[in-house]
């Protein structure tokens, strides 16, 4: 059965998929997966050519557009996929974030209205949680949703959101009520990007390519079957969402081409005449061991939760293992390449450098190193929290980001 | 290829862990310390016998279980956790030496006793360590001569089977424990729960075994990768309760230590670590069964991620003990001192990493 699927995916990506796109579009995969010169219009046409062929939302239930398979079927797909660079990065965060925040906190009518068309790739999403005040401590957010009949007015600002430039909806955390403690008077809402009231400016990142964006709300009207969840509960619905955020990004299956896995790195290295060196040859069998061990961590959570025991904080782990490999990727090609990475004279090596840069943005995106461990270590191990000083306080009486105080802000 | 465990591996699992639980506490190994002796005698019985543990990779034909590598590496998983001092490794090493040679004859001999526990085999031999002996034949037969270490429990063996160069190239010749010009000397092992010694060999009568020597010794290479990795991942684990254990009722400043992100984050990276390791563990057992031809590779990579973060997780360990970890009485330095051995025997980190590069053809 499993064998069957996956002979099937491996003829059709033979068939459909190209092997590499553009070096440059490499280099902004590593935070986000964005590939946005492939062009958007060319994404989308392979995105409706892959779901129709079967591969797309293969462990989502049928009712919403998905395969209605198991995690066999993901696992073997995802293996097929790595020989190539599927043009779908535009697709990640919908799929991998409010899709399943959707599946599982959304009415049954946002769940018929809105999967099937995302995982297609006719209407593409982006997250909106972080503000210039909020990004660790997301629950600090400022934006807010004031009810209006039987809708929202929503305001406010947020920022580092990927996709936001091309997305048709967004998932928007919002506070409801600012009277009650951070955590408890937030709500998340389906925000429709085209909306009156919506401005999107690109930001620029490291690289010099511009893949998020800051997003202002000003008096955007709320569809009336906006609202994901319950109102005021919309922290429970932003930790699936984050929980699903970690597994996707960490079991994310990085491409054998791209410029910082072993394959490319050991190509560099061959041609360069660099693998004889034992130093070399050393960090290659490193990153080597390294990267499988990722992978195998990749498949062995959507195993165990094929067999009902599932990921939770183990989502953690291997978003924070991804980062770290990332970083020692960078020192591996680093010696690969001895100055050259410094100043590339030839594309693959000008795609080093370009993902060298990218990596920092891995340890940041979906919460940053730091908040994986504190995950790992309080919700895995079940070591003391921190004390979380402004758990019990009202919203309105708290100092976020960088405010000096709380006044200056209201 | 299913990295998670079978059913039996499962229920494998669970009775090795119970009898490590009940029979084989740590206790036992400071028992052992003070007694001189390399293991308990008791122990060994019923971990060969009545687990069947001995015979997990020998054949049916020949009294084993053929259970495979995934079953012998589940098995020294719960082992390697409670640091059970045993000669299961070196028997099962001089198992897997003679299941690759074929020797009909030698197999036959001797992988019945092995598989029962009555006979302690050794491989006498270290990867990336150059073959040491030399082997003549003359009108009475065939002798060796040199000198070995460290060899696995090379005091207790009954047999031992030695690479030795001879005139007609490479071979694994078969000796006897007892073997007339064998001398073998213990050695201060720094972890207590593994045996090591030097072997000399003077005029040592000894059998060349019929087989590819530098095939079967590539596999011993292979399987003790997997069977060190499935060790030391267990003891990675314990190091790993043990110290969150302590991370939640030592208060210090008020709070319980483990609120501390210099700890707490210790101790993830020490999670993630082992997150890994077992990943790679599950892998490369699994290979041994399933696909040899990728077997080697795998193993390496299972050794490579876990030998040295479980040294760092054992000093870590210590250290997040603070003064009572570094006492006597506490297990901290049992670990320590056996993810010290167990990071250099069978191939030390660089040699695991030269062995993995030839492996991908670097
Ligand atoms: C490439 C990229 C793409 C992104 N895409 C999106 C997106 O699509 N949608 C979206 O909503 N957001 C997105 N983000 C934002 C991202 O989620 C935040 O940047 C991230 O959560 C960190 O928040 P911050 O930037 O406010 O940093 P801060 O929270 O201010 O953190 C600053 C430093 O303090 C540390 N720190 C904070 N709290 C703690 C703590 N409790 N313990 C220890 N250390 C702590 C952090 O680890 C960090 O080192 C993206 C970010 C990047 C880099």
């Amino acid at each position: 059965m499993t064998d069957d699927f996956r002979e099937r995916a491996r003829s059709w990506l033979a068939a459909n998929a190209p092997r590499r796109s553009s070096s440059e579009d490499d280099a902004e995969s590593a935070g986000s997966a964005e590939r946005v010169r492939t062009g958007i219009a060319e994404q989308q046409e392979f995105q409706a050519r892959l779901y129709d062929a079967g591969f797309v939302g293969i462990t989502w239930p049928k009712e919403y557009g998905g395969q209605g398979l198991t995690n066999a079927e993901q696992i073997a797909f995802s293996a097929e996929a790595r020989e190539y660079e599927l043009p779908v990065g535009a697709f990640v965060i919908g799929i991998g974030m409010p899709g399943p925040t959707i599946l599982e906190c959304g009415n049954e009518q946002q769940k018929k209205r809105y999967l099937p068309k995302m995982l297609r790739g006719e209407e593409i999403w982006c997250q909106l949680f972080s503000e210039p005040g909020a990004g660790s401590d997301v629950a600090s957010l400022q934006a807010s949703a004031v009810r209006d009949g039987d809708t929202w007015v929503l305001n406010g600002q947020k920022v580092w959101t990927s996709g936001a430039q091309y997305s048709d909806f967004g998932a928007v955390l919002a506070r409801t009520d600012p009277a009650q403690p951070k955590h408890k008077g937030i709500s998340m809402f389906i925000v429709d990007m085209h909306a009156p009231g919506v401005t999107v400016r690109p930001l620029r990142v490291a690289t010099g390519h511009a893949p998020f964006n800051e997003v202002f709300f000003d008096n955007v009207r709320l569809a009336p079957d906006a609202l994901i969840g319950e109102e005021n509960r919309g922290w429970d619905a932003a930790v699936v969402m984050l929980r699903n955020e970690r597994i996707a990004i960490g079991t994310m299956t990085q491409p054998r081409s791209s410029p910082l896995a072993y394959d490319s790195l050991r190509k560099l290295a061959d041609r360069l005449g660099r693998a004889g060196d034992q130093g070399v040859r050393r960090e290659l069998a490193s990153l080597y061991a390294r990267e499988q061990s990722v992978h195998l961590l990749g498949q062995l959570i959507r195993e165990d939760a094929m067999a009902g025991r599932f990921p939770g904080p183990r989502g953690s782990v291997i978003k924070l293992a991804g980062a770290e490999l990332g970083r020692y990727a960078t020192q591996v090609a680093a010696d690969v390449l001895g100055p050259q990475v410094a100043a590339a004279d030839s594309d693959d090596v000008r795609a080093v450098q370009i993902s060298i840069v990218a990596v920092p943005g891995g340890a940041i995106a979906g919460g940053t190193n730091e908040i994986q461990r504190n995950i790992i270590g309080e919700r895995m191990l079940g070591l003391a929290k921190d004390p979380g000083v402004d758990r019990n306080t009202p919203f309105n009486q708290l100092r976020v980001g960088t405010q000096r105080s709380a006044k200056e802000s209201s | 290829m299913t990295l998670i465990l079978t059913q039996d591996e499962e229920s494998l699992r669970d009775s090795v862990r119970r009898f490590v639980a009940d029979r084989s506490p740590l206790t036992k190994l400071r028992d052992l310390i003070g007694s001189g002796q390399p293991y308990d005698a008791d122990v060994w019985k019923q971990l060969s016998a009545q687990l069947g543990l001995a015979g997990l990779i020998v054949d049916e034909e020949h009294g084993g279980a053929a259970a495979g590598l995934s079953a012998l590496s589940v098995a020294l998983y719960e082992l390697g956790a409670g640091l059970v001092a045993s000669p299961l490794l070196a028997s099962t090493l001089a198992a897997a030496a003679l299941g690759s040679l074929g020797d009909q004859a030698a197999s036959g001999a001797l992988l019945p006793g092995l598989a029962s526990g009555e006979l302690i085999g050794t491989v006498a031999w270290q990867p990336a360590v150059t073959v040491a002996a030399t082997a003549s034949t003359a009108a009475g037969g065939c002798t060796l001569a040199g000198q070995l270490s460290p060899v696995l429990n090379g005091a207790q063996a009954h047999f031992l089977l030695v690479p030795a160069n001879g005139p007609d190239g490479l071979g694994l010749y078969q000796v006897a424990g007892d073997a007339h010009g064998l001398t073998s000397e213990p050695l201060t092992a720094v972890d207590h729960a593994r045996s090591l010694a030097t072997v000399r060999l003077d005029g040592t009568p000894a059998v060349r075994l019929t087989g590819d020597a530098a095939a079967a010794l590539a596999h011993v290479a292979d399987v003790a990768n997997l069977a060190l990795a499935a060790e030391q991942c267990g003891a990675m684990a314990a190091c790993i309760a043990m110290t969150s254990e302590y991370a939640k009722i030592r208060v210090a400043f008020g709070q319980p230590i483990g609120a501390f992100q210099a700890v707490k984050h210790k101790l993830a990276d020490m999670q993630t670590g082992w997150e890994l390791a077992y990943a790679a563990l599950r892998a490369a057992a699994r290979s041994g069964d399933e696909t040899p031809g990728q077997f080697s590779a795998a193993a390496s990579v299972a050794r490579v991620m876990v030998s040295e973060p479980y040294f760092e997780a054992a000093a870590d360990t210590i250290q997040l003990h603070g003064g009572i970890g570094f006492t006597w009485e506490h297990d901290a330095h049992l670990y320590y001192k056996n993810a010290l051995s167990g990071k250099v025997l069978f191939g030390g980190p660089q040699d695991q990493l030269d062995r993995l590069a030839a492996t991908l053809g670097m």
